[in-house]
């Protein structure tokens, strides 16, 4: 019964793997480097990689202050009863999925971000990412909270009576000991962040190009998530634009492990 | 994998049609009338995706109909060969170059073939080129598979699937694109005439030293360049209620609502 | 201390500040979808199909599907999670195993919907001959929440007092008499509080579904076990790309702000009873 999980991923990853051979076969080191992506003559995924650290990392630095503050905040000045409330309302926020955060882009950020910035047009990587990084504010501050929480009293108390203040106690003492807690929370934010199809796909502007300069928030581009969102329909079951498209999510498959991975393991500490 | 045929208990029969977003309103519009006349005997789904995902499902069996607003690519009818795709044309429609009113109205009228494909090539950034106001031109692209497409760049470049190295943004269904360009003032696409509309304007394509408005009346006449069948894609040959829902379409109470949806019927009278 | 009065409040202010601010950007977010799909809301909108290719009607159908496919993925996972967590609690001893089930369920977790629903339509749409049908949709999310109701279930029983347990030897029940007359009746906060967290993961998932189950006309409810159906998330998908009808976008926010009032009430629930479960075990 409890195979059931290894089971599973084992067989998500085997089977991607097996659809991806014939791209790979094809093509080997050029489909990671190609910077080209044109179906039916060649399978390049670079822009796409490029695309989902681009938006994951825009996520992460827009939401960690507030995350981070906010986890701060509550494990260290608020009652017992208050922090109740705000973990309540961080888990229900966090069940808020990625079709109302879609609609949210379409309808509104995206032209609030064109108006904001005076673009051409609002479907950019900012949009993706401020997009995102509200969809895992929640979820990175509630598992930091834990972790500082976590943190035993007599590390409050042992600075407390040294002397420190409260800001020093939680500076010095509290901090370093969660850091773990707050580094597996932030991995695990990044890995929900970079799976996230439905509200990339509808304001990253689809543009299978990596940014000139690298760093322009404000240009169009294109996740692994939501290349796959947009094209697998057309290419379904067979072919080589298929494998092409299999192997791009066992690129997604393999990032996305490897930050849930990080992330538990910098978190079994707290759990 | 055919429509789910039912037995002597069950006589409900499932149809489903899958592709492009062009041939979908017609499609929609018929089957709710075909399915009403059928007196519950009949249901028909109808989703979009574009022509390549109506070509490649019809050819899969993952649908029993395809929607194509275009022709079967050599590299389609290959993959497909068993059992073979056929085609049934139920309407014409034409693709227009369409641009943001307000670049219209600032009097762009009309642009020749060399013009948009520069535009799409990346070598015309800002509107004032072509007689425009100073502004830059966001160049609106179509994902590579769907049939506007295919016929848009056959006709600019000679090769349907063309790169557009000047595009800005990559969209996919034509109510996609119709919302893009109306939401920003300075914006160039590719749609079918049909989803034109007071802030999505259509531009007289200047050929010969003629300038050639995108109407039903220049498509009838074959004036205007860039037009195309409607097609239905099936794999094999159409069997039961799927031929009687083709036929339907093609009759002159299907054509009644092709006309309707703002195409033109296959037999005009 | 004196002199750090001054820095100490000024940092304390600015975390307030913060979390203020992260508490206040999520109200906004819900304030805003209801503020939209508020005005859409009425009896009609909820007891009737839609029409006009989504501008006009309703979303009842839409609805029966999401629920569907909700209930459906919960079904046929309750058991699987439940006889998981069990045997994990009870049979297994081994602390490396353990470990390494819980990293795997925790990794199955975090997995991105879309690579569940590629895979899922293959290996249940084309191998296993379901096609695109609310029980290829079914299956897959069953998968997807696995882990949701797993941790819960795992969390509920490791929480159970061990006076239970002892009550149970003490009467000489063996391990799985125990399981069906102390444990699983005992746990049942728990298990309703995995219950309900999977259904609020189900009910707004779309990827995986998007074009392994969903239709967006010509069915309402499904007839056979092949058949697709309409759902909230792909409806509010389509009508969402069509800004240029304000009907049909206003009806996205309508359907919006219906299902994510299905998920909030879903979620609000788990936390009661998760509460009330903690409640027991601290009796």
């Amino acid at each position: 019964m409890s195979f059931i999980s290894l089971v599973l991923i084992a067989g998500l990853f085997g089977f991607l793997v097996l659809q991806s051979v014939p791209i790979l076969a094809e093509q080997k080191w050029d489909f990671l480097l190609g910077r080209d992506w044109w179906a039916g003559e060649v399978y390049g995924a670079l822009p796409m990689i490029y695309g989902s650290c681009m938006v994951t990392g825009v996520a992460s630095l827009l939401v960690l202050p507030l995350a981070l503050g906010g986890a701060i905040f509550t494990s260290e000045f608020l009652s017992a009863k208050q922090r109740l409330w705000v973990k309540a309302m961080m888990e229900l926020f966090a069940g808020i999925t990625g079709i109302i955060y879609g609609l949210l882009g379409v309808a509104l950020m995206a032209g609030w971000v064109k108006d904001s910035f005076g673009l051409i047009d609002g479907n950019t990587i900012l949009t993706a990412g401020l997009l995102l990084g509200i969809m895992i504010l929640p979820t990175i501050l509630t598992l930091a909270e834990d972790a500082l929480h976590a943190v035993p009293g007599c590390y409050r108390d042992t600075s407390l009576s040294l002397g420190l203040t409260k800001l020093q106690m939680i500076k010095s003492a509290v901090i370093p000991q969660a850091l773990p807690g707050i580094a597996g929370a932030i991995f695990l934010g990044l890995g929900r962040a970079m799976g996230e199809t439905i509200a990339v796909m509808l304001v990253i502007g689809g543009l299978d190009k990596i940014a000139d300069p690298w760093y322009d928030l404000f240009a169009p581009a294109q996740s692994i998530a939501s290349k796959l969102g947009r094209e697998a329909a057309e290419a379904i079951g067979s072919g080589l634009q298929w494998s092409a498209l299999m192997a791009l999510g066992l690129v997604l498959f393999f990032m996305v492990m490897f930050l849930t991975m990080v992330g538990n393991l910098f978190l079994k500490r707290v759990r | 994998m055919g429509a789910s045929t039912g037995n002597a208990n069950e006589p409900l029969v499932r149809i489903s049609v899958v592709g492009s977003t062009t041939v979908l309103p017609i499609a929609t519009r018929t089957a709710e009338q075909f399915v009403k006349n059928s007196n519950g005997e009949v249901s028909i789904t109808v989703n979009g995706g574009g022509s390549g995902v109506g070509i490649q499902s019809a050819g899969s069996g993952r649908a029993d109909i395809g929607m194509a607003s275009r022709e079967i690519t050599p590299r389609e009818k290959k993959r497909f060969q068993t059992p073979g795709l056929r085609t049934y044309v139920v309407g014409r429609d034409a693709v227009a170059c369409v641009i943001s009113s307000e670049v219209y109205s600032s009097g762009v009228h009309a642009l020749s073939k060399e013009q948009i494909g520069d535009i799409y090539l990346g070598k015309i950034k800002n509107w004032k080129k072509v007689g425009g106001p100073d502004r830059e031109i966001v160049v609106i692209d179509k994902e590579a598979h769907r049939g506007t497409r295919h016929v848009f760049m056959q006709y600019v470049f000679g090769n349907e699937r063309a790169r557009a190295p000047g595009a800005r943004l990559v969209i996919g269904s034509n109510n996609e694109e119709q919302a893009k360009i109306s939401q920003s003032d300075s914006a160039i696409g590719l749609l079918s005439i049909a989803w034109m509309n007071d802030d999505v304007v259509g531009v007289g394509i200047r050929q010969a030293g003629e300038i050639i408005e995108p109407t039903l009346e220049n498509v009838r006449n074959n004036r205007f360049p860039i037009s195309r069948n409607l097609n239905l894609v099936i794999a094999g040959e159409p069997r039961g209620k799927v031929k009687e829902f083709v036929d339907y379409i093609m009759s002159p109470q299907g054509q009644k609502i092709v006309a309707e949806s703002g195409f033109i019927p296959i037999h005009p009278n | 201390m004196s002199q750090s009065d001054p820095l100490e409040k000024f940092v304390r202010g600015l975390l307030g500040v913060l979390t203020l601010l992260a508490i206040t950007l999520l109200v906004v977010i819900f304030g805003i979808v209801f503020w939209k799909g508020a005005p859409v809301i009425d009896w009609e909108f909820l007891t009737q199909a839609s029409s006009n290719f989504g501008a006009s009607g309703g979303i009842l159908y839409q609805l029966a599907g999401t629920v569907i496919l909700m209930a459906g993925a919960v079904a046929v996972s309750l058991p699987v999670a439940l006889g998981t967590a069990l045997f994990q609690t009870e049979y297994l001893k081994s602390d490396r195993l353990k470990k390494l089930f819980r990293n795997l369920i925790y990794s199955l977790n975090g997995m991105p919907t879309i690579l569940f629903g590629l895979v899922g339509y293959m290996i249940f749409g084309v191998y296993l001959k379901a096609g695109v049908s609310w029980l290829t949709g079914t299956l897959i999310l069953a998968v997807m929440i696995l882990p949701t109701l797993q941790v819960s279930f795992q969390q509920a029983v490791e929480a159970l007092p061990e006076k239970y347990r002892d009550a149970g030897m003490a009467l000489g029940l063996s391990p799985t008499a125990m399981v069906y007359s102390v444990i699983i009746p005992q746990s049942v906060f728990g298990i309703i509080t995995g219950v309900l967290l999977g259904l609020a993961r189900a009910a707004g998932e779309t990827a995986a579904i998007m074009f392994t189950a969903t239709t967006f006309s010509g069915i309402l409810l499904p007839q056979t076990w092949t058949d697709p159906v309409p759902t909230l998330q792909t409806h509010i998908l389509v009508l969402a790309q069509e800004a240029l009808n304000p009907q049909a976008v206003a009806h996205a926010w309508g359907a919006g702000l219906v299902l994510l009032s299905l998920t909030f009430i879903l979620v609000a629930g788990a936390l009661f009873c998760r509460s009330k479960m903690q409640m027991e075990s601290e009796r």
